[in-house]
């Protein structure tokens, strides 16, 4: 989750485990710059698109609920969830003490290497930043296209596809993200939800080392994806020598890593595994039930944990 | 997408929803509240705890600067207990700092109950403040878990003076190692909610010992009684949520439903922070739905405080003293116990037992009065440097409470109609206000 492909990264990983990090009484670690007038801008803009939004919707509410009365509810509502229907609170995790270590190691590593790494990237220049953003973005909008089709969502297929034609040709190999102005948003899609779609239940909770937290599904739905991507071989970026595999992934490991506003361990908690672990598991099975978005919700089997 | 933010959401909307069916009637919810709820005391009133749920709307925010510089210190505190193992990420002090390149006064900002030193209140307060001049040095309040294991001198936090005392020592700790560049004219301190008290008993505390020579102290929606304080906290989740797992185990289970449905109904292909916003939205609505929130977030900050008191205290109450958990042991079964467990069970438990045997004479009546601002009344009464902005419907405080604070700061306190707890930190009257009292421009509050 934290990063895309970690291949190749982890020679590099050890050069600088091996350089070592003082560690004292103290130290200072400069940031790149807080942007608060810019931060609450952001949020204003937010807050006023997403009243728009909500009138909208109370006005959409309001259509379907006289429509719904007069005896014509419309067809395509999905089937509704009910409480019984929620899985347990408790999660699937059999691998329990090895994931809370590899936990720890990927704190550690972050703390260490990744989020230097990242804080770095984020003192270039925003051009810079958000060119290589796009970049990265839409070199992934290729495993997605063939997801989709295998999902059979071919309206989501030939939109990526758009989007991946559009931004790697007006938009400079995929530096400028023009799709999304011509009201062409992303949305994007892996194996795993491939994967789901034909059934398949997340599984066991996973924590992969440099990744972070996942399940078995994800895992695969992760390799599945490297395969992909080897197999189309884009620009003919995704194969060939550790070198070459290095100079792509680094750089968009770091990318990935820096538009993820996450600390290990912010929380100071010693409840956070189990915590990340409740929030990953439900966030995944409710997107989940987004797939099967017209099959009707079936209450998890008494005594199963969620993911089972 | 901002993934730490998304899942902070996705916690509150998972956790924090009334159980009770949708659609009741306003009416029924007010009748469900407590008994309590007076003019001053906020649990009734819908704005309030909308305010104190949504914080400031980000149109209302005081103007903030472009970029603020930042660095991040951590440092090992020399009379910090042994860290447990499972604790191994909490070996040493973080705070926040940002630099003015001019000669400039300190601005410490101290974080309410369960914060850490770059929560967003304080990460807005470090903006208006670097922006009107100041360093910032933003610091976790001392019952964050953090703090507990890095600076605690005790280990069992919630005590005002003992707090106190090692949040002060941590400051001088701090201030002293600040990269030499840093030139510092004077050291005012403020912090919000708990951290309110906080500061102003920090100030108290240099007044006699003179290390940093603190100027002034503004408390943000203080409390006045941290027994008071709590109970009331108690009496909202068992109000709007209940005192069982299975009332929480309801509560998910029905949040869960409705986020599952909004999210089918929506075209989303992935749960991110703008549906999550959305769902806020629709999904918190009522009074019963406000109240259940903020009494669930005091209630997972408590979880934290209890366990690492009760594992420093050897209360046992949850922690096996002589077997404490290690690194890879689950901890499911503990921390459900604890989310049952309200404030008084911390206190009478693990809070009382360690400071009744450490404190000869004192008894539990005497530990819930030493836990008033009152023990620096005269302070407050007569020294002109400290000041106040709270609410008049704040969850926290009750009528006596408030009144009592505006007698003994008489006009050094701004007392705003609405704003609920914290719920107008950051909007520009407030920071307006603060501003000026911390300058010592402050004439008294505009009738």
């Amino acid at each position: 989750m934290i990063i895309a492909r970690p291949h190749g990264l982890l020679g590099f990983v050890g050069a600088l485990l091996l350089a070592g990090c003082a560690s004292n009484g103290l130290e200072i670690r400069s940031l790149p710059p807080a942007t608060p007038a810019a931060d609450n801008a952001a949020a204003a803009a937010n807050a006023e698109a997403l009243a728009a939004a909500m009138a909208d919707e109370t006005t959409n509410a309001a259509a379907k609920a006289t429509a719904t009365d007069a005896g014509n509810a419309p067809a395509d509502r999905p089937p509704l969830f009910t409480p019984a229907d929620a899985p347990s609170m408790r999660t699937y995790d059999p691998f329990e003490r090895l994931n809370r270590f590899t936990y720890r190691f990927n704190a550690r590593f972050d703390d260490a290497i990744f989020l230097p790494l990242a804080n770095g990237y984020r003192r270039l220049p925003l051009s810079v930043q958000t060119a290589t953003h796009n970049f990265f973005t839409n070199l992934d909008e290729v495993k997605s296209v063939i997801n989709y089709v295998l999902q059979f969502r071919l309206r989501y297929a030939v939109r990526t596809l758009g989007r991946f034609v559009v931004n790697s040709t007006i938009g400079i190999g995929g530096l400028i993200d023009v799709a999304k102005d011509i009201k062409m948003p992303r949305a994007q899609t892996g194996f795993s939800d491939t994967l789901a779609t034909y059934g398949v239940h997340p599984g066991p909770y996973l924590v992969i080392p440099l990744l972070g937290p996942s399940t078995l599904r994800d895992g695969i739905g992760f390799a599945g994806d490297y395969g992909i991507n080897w197999a189309v071989n884009v620009g003919d970026l995704y194969r060939g020598s550790y070198w070459k595999a290095a100079a792509i992934d680094i750089p968009w490991a770091v990318d990935a890593r820096a538009n993820v506003d996450f600390r290990y361990y912010a929380t100071g908690s010693p409840f956070e595994y189990q915590q990340i672990r409740f929030l990953y598991v439900r966030k995944r099975l409710i997107e989940d039930a987004g797939l099967r978005r017209y099959s009707r919700p079936t209450p998890p089997p008494a005594g199963a944990e969620a993911g089972q | 997408m901002c993934l730490h933010r998304t899942f902070v959401l996705l916690a509150v909307l998972l956790l924090a929803r009334m159980a009770a069916a949708d659609a009741q009637p306003q009416g029924e919810h007010s009748a469900m509240m407590p008994a309590v709820a007076g003019p001053a005391t906020g649990l009734a009133d819908s704005a309030g705890l909308r305010a104190t749920v949504f914080g400031t709307p980000p149109q209302q925010m005081a103007p903030l600067p472009d970029r603020v510089p930042l660095s991040e210190i951590d440092i090992k505190l020399p009379w910090a207990n042994p860290v447990p193992d499972v604790f191994w990420f909490n070996k040493k002090l973080r705070v926040w700092f940002s630099a003015q390149d001019k000669p400039a006064p300190l601005a410490i900002v101290i974080a309410g109950t369960g914060g850490d030193g770059n929560t967003s209140k304080n990460a807005t307060l470090r903006g208006v403040l670097y922006g009107a001049g100041y360093h910032v040095l933003t610091m976790p309040s001392p019952t964050f878990p953090g703090f507990i294991v890095a600076a605690s001198s005790t280990g069992v936090a919630g005590d005002l003076q003992q707090d106190s005392h090692d949040l002060y020592a941590a400051m001088q700790a701090i201030v002293a190692r600040l990269p030499r560049r840093v030139k510092i004219t004077e050291i005012d301190v403020l912090g919000y909610s708990l951290g309110g008290a906080n500061a102003a008993v920090v100030k108290a505390i240099d007044a006699k010992e003179q290390k940093l020579h603190i100027h002034r102290a503004v408390m943000i929606n203080p409390p006045v009684s941290l027994f008071t304080s709590i109970t009331r906290l108690d009496r909202l989740f068992a109000i709007s949520i209940g005192t069982s797992n299975e009332d929480i185990d309801r509560l998910y289970r029905q949040l869960y439903a409705e986020l599952a449905n909004l999210y089918r109904a929506s075209d989303k292909v992935e749960i991110d922070e703008e549906f999550l916003l959305g769902a806020a939205a629709v999904v918190l609505k009522t009074d019963a739905e406000f109240s259940a929130a903020i009494a669930l977030t005091f209630r997972l900050d408590l979880v934290n405080m209890f366990f690492a008191g009760d594992l420093y205290a050897r209360t046992g109450v949850v922690v096996d003293p002589n077997h404490p958990p290690k690194v890879g042991d689950p901890l499911e079964q503990t921390e459900l116990r604890l989310r049952q467990m309200p404030f008084s069970a911390y206190f009478s438990r693990v809070f009382a037992p360690y400071y009744l045997q450490r404190r000869p004479n004192s008894t539990s009546a005497s530990l819930i009065a030493d836990n008033r601002l009152d023990i620096i009344a005269d302070a407050l009464r007569t020294d002109g440097d400290y000041y106040a902005q709270t609410n008049s419907d704040d969850l926290i405080l009750d009528k006596a409470e408030l009144l009592w604070l505006e007698k003994t700061l008489g006009s050094r306190i701004v007392v705003y109609d609405h704003g609920g707890h914290l719920g107008n930190l950051g909007d520009r009257t407030q920071i307006a206000d603060m501003l000026e009292m911390l300058a010592g421009r402050w004439s008294g509050p505009r009738s």
